[in-house]
């Protein structure tokens, strides 16, 4: 498969810096991911992993001061949040939103239905999105009283990351970025999750799976395995760089490449 | 001795120019209305000295002058005009022709006040000005010398329980500034359950102002919703004053939104007098650019075993100030008293204001009484989270105040009035269509 380094690549990052306030998080991401392609983004906690998340997403705490993301031949860091969600671009939250006051199902088809107008599609009516919601449901197991409940207000870990996958097999993106998607999860609902995320693989669809541990990763294999610390990729592989991390764990990471260090090498290609 | 203002200003002098003695009216009631004329005179309009207006400054009120209303025009028609039974008045007068007086079961009466101190004096003679003091209220003196017209709406014991009148006020403002001040007596017969909206609209144009008064008597056992749907235009000056009493075992649930005007102060007092009884107060207000929104609330808990709770919500954008002010008087003997206050905002600019002011006066030893209230903004993550999955900003920003306001709508009890304050509510926020349409 390829990697997505070619010409046709749907999302390439170059020399992608951001901060959250005073501190310089992201320092010189580079990754490029091909249509069909399921990335994984590994490291240790304060790597970084979820604030180039954010940044992809368009999360207004998080400033880009330098670098480009080119998504689908256009300037995604120019997008607002909404309109990239218009363009198939979906953050799968590490910590779920809690609305109360705002429906579920209510909050979907509104979002499904402004994504379709940014589009020029229709906006589908109550009773063709609750059909269509119905069956997106089962892909992870989700009760249908959940369509009636307040967004994730109430729900239990599992429940909310369920309704993250839920929502994105709703909104059909092409680029999907899963934030921990795995975290808090016990083994059963780890499978329920991964099973949607296998489902909702495709040609045309890529996925940024962002993790902490490996045990996601032998439920939805990746193409490629990016190891990010101190704000930048610094080593990329295939699947069985997961395997190697898991067995050395991220120390090696650590003492290669100091947090905040200007210095080290990166290995692998994702850099180009 | 008198307390006359040094000054009256140019709406005092108008108004009180605008008195006329009403040929035809009962002697009580013209004695009434000169005593009331002659309180106004002393008493002025309230200035921010006075300590039930010190946030809310009225000089943009008395400083014009303000003439009787005209007839207004026309057409009123669709959603103006709710289903089931109805009186419609146009700039404070009854317009028979827009009510509908259908539906209303044997005994029940809800008529034009006109035609009722005509029809029922005694039982209006009975109640009047009983519960709304003219002696220290301006506004209420005011209306008590000025009222033309108003509704008088009586539950016979045991009415109900599925029985909904609405009184709906329309304003068609003419040339010059011109003042309405309908009043509205509702008495409720012992065990009678039934629920009462108020509604309040205008149209664009000059300023006007309606200087409501209601005054509503709970029987024993009588269960009352009386729902205010103040959406007057947004030039308007709003001053609705509600006063109730209730009997043992009675329940008022009151409801005041305030949604339009330039300035609006909506008050409720009520007076707990039998044991058992309970008042719920719950109001939801939005205010944006420099519009003022005030509500006062007095409730005074005069015999044991009563229950109050109060809940204020308000969403302020621009340069909008809103005061909430709730007072809860327990009197001596008042034990096993239950009071509880709260007042939420959201405030979506950094120069918007609230003044909030919780004041428990407790004489008793045996009560739990208690407020709280927040300050706070709309939530910067959930934004992110509705703008993530492609809701656009603006309507984000809608639907999380629809999510805020949408507890208060809630509560209304009859499924078309709550109907009515949701899109009434919705048509207020960002987007308000899209999420009306969205909802139905």
């Amino acid at each position: 498969m390829s990697t997505g380094n070619g010409r046709d690549a749907l999302l390439r990052v170059e020399g992608l810096r951001a901060r959250i306030g005073e501190n310089e998080i992201l320092k010189g991401v580079g990754l490029s991911l091909g249509p069909g392609e399921v990335h994984a983004i590994m490291g240790p906690n304060g790597s970084g992993k979820s604030t180039l998340a954010g940044v992809l997403a368009g999360r207004p705490s998080c400033e880009v001061t330098a670098g480009t993301v080119v998504y689908a031949g256009q300037d995604l860091l120019a997008l607002t949040p909404e309109a990239r969600a218009a363009a198939g671009v979906f953050l799968g939250f590490q910590y779920p939103v809690e609305i109360p006051g705002v429906g579920n199902l209510f909050f979907l088809r509104t979002a499904l239905n402004a994504v379709r107008r940014t589009r020029g599609e229709d906006e589908l009516d109550a009773m063709d999105f609750l059909a269509l919601a119905k069956e997106k449901m089962k892909l992870v197991d989700l009760d249908p009283a959940f369509g009636s409940r307040s967004v994730n207000e109430g729900f239990s870990g599992g429940e909310k990351k369920r309704n993250e996958v839920f929502q994105m097999a709703v909104l059909e993106p092409r680029l999907a970025i899963l934030d921990e998607i795995d975290s808090g999860l016990d083994i059963d609902a780890l499978r329920v999750v991964a099973r949607g995320v296998n489902a909702l693989r495709r040609e045309d669809r890529a996925i940024l799976l962002v993790t902490h541990y490996k045990r996601l990763l032998e439920y939805i294999r990746p193409d490629r395995v990016h190891v990010m610390a101190g704000g930048r990729i610094v080593r990329s592989g295939g699947p069985e760089l997961a395997d190697e991390l898991e067995k050395t764990g991220y120390a090696w990471v650590a003492g290669e490449k100091p947090e905040g260090s200007t210095a080290g090498s990166t290995r692998g290609g994702a850099t180009p | 001795m008198s307390a006359r203002a040094a000054t009256p200003t140019p709406a005092q002098e108008s108004l009180v120019a605008a008195f006329a003695a009403r040929p035809g009216e009962p002697a009580w009631l013209a004695d009434a209305r000169r005593e009331s004329l002659g309180r106004f005179e002393s008493l002025g309009l309230p200035t921010t000295r006075h300590e039930d207006w010190r946030f809310t400054d009225l000089s943009g009120l008395s400083g014009q002058p303000w003439v009787r209303p005209g007839e207004g025009g026309g057409p009123w028609t669709g959603a103006l005009l709710p289903e089931g039974p109805r009186l419609v008045f146009v700039n404070g007068r009854l317009r028979p022709d827009l009510g509908d007086a259908g539906g209303l079961p044997a005994g029940t009466i809800a008529t034009g006040l006109a035609e009722a101190l005509a029809r029922h004096p005694e039982e209006v003679r009975a109640h009047l000005g009983r519960l709304a003091r003219a002696e220290d209220h301006p506004f209420v003196a005011a209306n008590t010398a000025l009222f033309e017209d108003g509704a008088f709406v009586r539950l016979p014991p045991g009415a109900g329980p599925d029985l909904s009148i609405a009184l709906v006020f329309l304003s068609d403002p003419g040339a010059a500034p011109a003042a309405a001040f309908p009043r509205v007596l509702l008495v409720a017969g012992a065990g009678a359950r039934a629920s009462v909206a108020e509604v309040f609209v205008g149209r664009g144009g000059p300023a006007y102002l309606t200087g409501a008064v209601t005054e509503i008597v709970l029987g024993e056992g009588a269960v009352v919703e009386h729902v205010r749907l103040q959406a007057e235009a947004l030039q308007a000056y709003h001053v609705g004053v509600v006063c109730a009493e209730s009997a043992a075992r009675a329940s008022l649930t009151a409801h005041a939104f305030t949604l339009g005007g330039a300035l609006s102060r909506s008050e409720l007092r009520a007076r707990l007098a039998g044991e058992g009884g309970s008042v719920a107060a719950n109001g939801l207000y939005l205010a944006d650019g420099t519009r003022r929104v005030d509500n006062f609330s007095w409730v005074e808990h005069a015999v044991p075993h009563c229950t109050t709770s109060e809940t204020y919500k308000g969403i302020l954008d621009g340069h909008s100030r809103a005061v909430f002010a709730g007072r809860i008087v327990v009197k001596p003997g008042a034990q096993k008293t239950n009071a509880y206050q709260m007042n939420s905002n959201l405030l979506l600019s950094e120069d918007a204001v609230v003044d909030t002011k919780p004041q428990l006066e407790i004489f008793a030893d045996d009560v739990k009484c208690g407020h709280g209230g927040t300050v706070g903004q709309l939530d910067e993550a959930a934004l992110f989270y509705l703008r993530s999955r492609g809701v656009r900003e603006e309507e984000a920003r809608g639907l999380l105040m629809w999510a805020f306001a949408s507890e208060m709508v809630g509560r209304v009890g009859p499924a078309p009035l709550r109907a009515r304050a949701r899109q009434l509510v919705a048509a207020r926020l960002p987007s308000g269509a899209r999420l009306v349409e969205a909802m139905a």
